[in-house]
């Protein structure tokens, strides 16, 4: 992934087979974390059977992100499974501080979602 | 702009609460400590993460049901005789813990992420506002850049 950390949280939709990506890059603040939310609810509407949020390249992971997960989490189980691809200090590390890695499967790389959702 | 010997130190003053605001005072405060004190990846994260959850509940719940926004003054001090960072955040307004209509800060992670990306996290409220206090300890300071 090649693209420049933004100010804004950038966000790209793809589909891996049944699940869907949700590519997250820059900020996930208290400004861009409704556009989170929109995305993860456009990305189920396509019916997949799993919605990946990744955020490798995520700078900034604040609590308003991390908000929106769990409550999509919530929200899509049990017809479909959200997990998410993070590593490093601004993003797995609060996540498992908070122990929002206990609730939500998180995954340090995309591959290793994949491989994991697709066995 | 700090000369050999003094403390360095960082202050926002009088900032409208808001969003927009919290993220450019994150971007600042990144800048700072960057030039200032000298924070492996981590620690420089935890910092920057746990400021700007203070700033978020300023920002969020100090001033709800005001015509208004109010301020939030951040204010950032580094002890070096203690090698001991401070950030202290405060607002003037409200927060709400125990109001069931509204979102609280109480539902939210960011006091839980303060606690635990800090050595100490004291919140003091009072009917004239609240101040959070974050502190890390063992953090050194950048010596080799001399800026005038």
């Amino acid at each position: 992934m090649s693209s420049q950390p933004t100010a804004n949280g950038d966000i790209k939709q793809s589909r891996v087979g049944d699940i869907s990506v949700v590519s997250v890059s820059g900020t996930v603040d208290m400004i861009t974390a409704p556009k989170l939310e929109a995305a993860i609810g456009s990305a189920a509407e396509g019916a997949p059977s799993a919605v990946v949020i990744d955020f490798t390249a995520v700078e900034f992971l604040a609590s308003a992100g991390m908000g929106v997960l769990v409550a999509a989490h919530g929200d899509l189980a049990p017809a479909v499974k959200l997990v998410v691809v993070a590593d490093g200090p601004a993003t797995s590390r609060p996540l498992k501080l908070v122990g929002i890695a206990d609730v939500v499967d998180l995954y340090a790389t995309l591959d290793e979602a994949l491989a994991a959702l697709q066995s | 702009m700090t000369e050999q010997g003094d403390s360095a130190t960082f202050a926002k003053i009088g900032v409208v609460a808001g969003p927009e605001l919290a993220a450019q005072i994150r971007q600042e405060l990144a800048e700072w400590l960057r030039q200032n004190l000298l924070l492996d990846p981590e620690k420089s994260s935890d910092v920057l993460l746990a400021v700007y959850e203070a700033l978020a509940n300023a920002a969020e719940f100090a001033y709800v049901g005001a015509p208004q926004p109010g301020p939030m003054h951040v204010r950032a001090a580094y002890d070096d005789s203690a090698a001991r960072l401070t950030v202290t955040v405060t607002d003037e307004g409200h927060w709400r813990v125990n109001d069931n209509d509204v979102p609280n800060v109480a539902r939210g992670r960011g006091i839980p992420l303060m606690h635990a990306l800090t050595d100490r996290t004291d919140i003091d409220s009072t009917a004239s506002g609240t101040e959070v206090r974050l502190q890390w300890d063992h953090v050194a300071q950048n010596c080799g850049s001399r800026t005038t």
